[in-house]
């Protein structure tokens, strides 16, 4: 199932750690803020350790109506 | 101290132990007292130097949850204790000691270049010759020290090709760079050397904003973002920042890695024959052997940690060198393997400080032991000289090893790139100059 993932522009710091653990998911944009480019870029514990990484708690991950991180 | 870098790039009357300024001699290996900490009392008070360097009392927290509390709490634990402590070398504006939002704003500025598809086509044109000039230097011998000869150097190097300096400053910019890492240790040549670099810069700046080219400081130099711009003075201490906190953490934090593999003979030989492990093993090697054991914080207000109450303005000690040993978080937490199951580590920090220059660090590090693996066929600790030399990593504060002496067969593959940026290429005897 396609996991919702969100990225909270006003939290996001910009340095890009989401990318580094989910690279086809996530990626940097020019406005310095994280951007979800495939929402089934990488595999599912991927993109949990992706939010889990994030420095700033910026990134929201669901499956349906369960937050998985 | 005299450390003179000579033409081989080695640093004659080089002291291993001058790599730990501001540690008691004792500290070889703070993680039983750590693991005990986090086990008995979780926030202790310890002994921290202010900024006028008197010995204050703080507090310090070693588990994994109360360290990333800290880091993320920016509003309560203000970054200003780090400011205070560097703003007599780096200045007033030193990102890594500024708070919101003015560090918001700044970061946004200079983070642009160091993002991961920035960051991604340095791996073969700029680090890859400089780590394989390096490398060309003893890979004919069988034999090297590899600390003083490849990690204490090559991250000081790559700054300079991402600086876009030219060849014929690397060798000052070494001298500068190595009398700013050895500050603590020798205040007054540190500063002399960072006012130097200082002014270096400044003509670098000018230089670039007249003549744009296709590298950092000219993009830092010309940077806007909602019209806002980088001021001279957040210009200079930008680029003195990356020598401590881009080339020290670095080259220690390569020196671990490589301890780590050379230790665990089978898991070299795993990463040997599967490159692709190295990226997982990199976070590993971080994890187990962060480079920078503490950072600090100041407490804006009254406030409480694991319990304990933390009154306004008492210094905070965040030990991610302990969280990274969590046993909650990691099984054997204090043993090194490659093949655990990644879960974020703390080493990069994390909040809106987090290392702003973690995609390089990996990136370097991928490549430096990449390289050596590729040339330096059968490369093994030389056991003799360890137990001669009593070689360990060592430090409480900045941790590394105090040498690496390896053997390997000296029928390495040629580098796949010329080298035009080693240093060894420009500097003759009569140009080597002291730092004192
Ligand atoms: C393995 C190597 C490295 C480690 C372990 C490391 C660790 C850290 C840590 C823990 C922080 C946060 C400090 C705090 O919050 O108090 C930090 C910040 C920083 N690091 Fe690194 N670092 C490494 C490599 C680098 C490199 C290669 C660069 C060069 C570009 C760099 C540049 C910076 C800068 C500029 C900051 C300040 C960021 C800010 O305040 O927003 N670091 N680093
Ligand atoms: S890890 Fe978090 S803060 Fe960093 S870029 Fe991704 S979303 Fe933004």
């Amino acid at each position: 199932m396609t996991l919702r993932i969100e990225v909270d522009a006003e939290k996001c710091m910009g340095g890009g750690n989401c990318e580094f653990w989910a690279p086809k998911t996530f990626e940097m944009g020019d406005d310095n803020i994280s951007h979800v480019i495939d929402p089934d870029g990488d595999p599912e514990e991927k993109i949990v350790l992706a939010a889990q990484g994030c420095p700033t708690q910026a990134i929201a991950v669901w499956r349906g109506e369960e937050r998985i991180a | 101290m005299t450390t003179v870098l000579d033409a081989a790039g080695q640093f004659s009357d080089w002291d291993p132990l001058a790599q730990y300024p501001i540690d008691p001699p004792g500290a070889r290996d703070p993680y039983p007292r750590l693991a005990e900490c986090r086990r008995s009392k979780p926030i202790a008070t310890r002994n921290a130097r202010d900024e006028h360097g008197n010995i204050v009392d703080a507090f310090e927290v070693y588990r994994y949850d109360d360290v990333a509390a800290v880091m993320r709490d920016n509003t309560t634990f203000s970054s200003e204790s780090i400011r205070a402590d560097m703003a007599p070398v780096m200045g007033e504006h030193v990102l890594v000691g500024m708070d919101e939002p003015d560090h918001k704003r700044l970061r946004s500025l200079v983070q642009f270049p160091f993002r991961p598809k920035s960051i991604a086509h340095w791996e073969d044109e700029l680090v890859r010759p400089v780590v394989d000039g390096m490398i060309d230097r003893f890979v004919d011998r069988g034999h090297a020290e590899l600390v003083q000869e490849f990690t204490y150097t090559y991250p000081v190097q790559v700054i300079a090709v991402i600086l876009g300096l030219p060849h014929e400053d690397h060798l000052q910019f070494h001298q500068w760079a190595n009398a700013i890492t050895n500050f603590a240790a020798n205040p007054k040549t540190g500063f002399i050397a960072a006012r130097e670099l200082r002014a270096y810069f400044a003509d670098v700046v000018e230089d670039r904003r007249k003549h744009p080219r296709d590298d950092i400081v000219t993009e830092i130099a010309v940077a806007e973002i909602d019209g806002e711009r980088i001021s001279d003075e957040e210009t200079f201490s930008f680029l003195q920042l990356l020598l401590p906190a881009g080339a020290e953490t670095t080259y220690r934090a390569t020196g671990n890695f490589l301890f780590g593999l050379l230790s665990n003979p089978d898991q070299l030989d795993a990463i040997r024959a599967d490159r692709s492990l190295m990226t997982q093993a990199v976070e590993e090697s971080i994890r187990w052997g962060p480079p920078l054991l503490i950072t600090s914080r100041i407490a804006t207000k009254d406030t409480e940690i694991a319990g304990t109450p933390v009154p306004a303005g008492s210094q905070v000690i965040a030990n991610v060198g302990s969280a990274n040993r969590d046993e909650t978080r990691w099984e054997r937490a204090d043993e090194f393997d490659i093949f655990r199951e990644s879960v974020p580590m703390i080493s990069f920090g994390v909040g809106v400080h987090m290392c702003l220059g973690m995609h390089l660090a990996r990136m370097e590090m991928r490549t430096a032991v990449n390289r050596l693996l590729d040339r330096c066929p059968s490369l093994r600790f030389d056991a003799e000289a360890i137990e001669r030399d009593d070689v360990h990593i060592h430090g409480e504060t900045f941790r590394s090893p105090t040498a690496i002496p390896v053997l390997f067969n000296p029928s390495g593959s040629p580098p796949q790139a010329p080298a035009p940026t080693a240093l060894g290429r420009q500097s003759h005897t009569e140009r080597l100059a002291s730092v004192t």
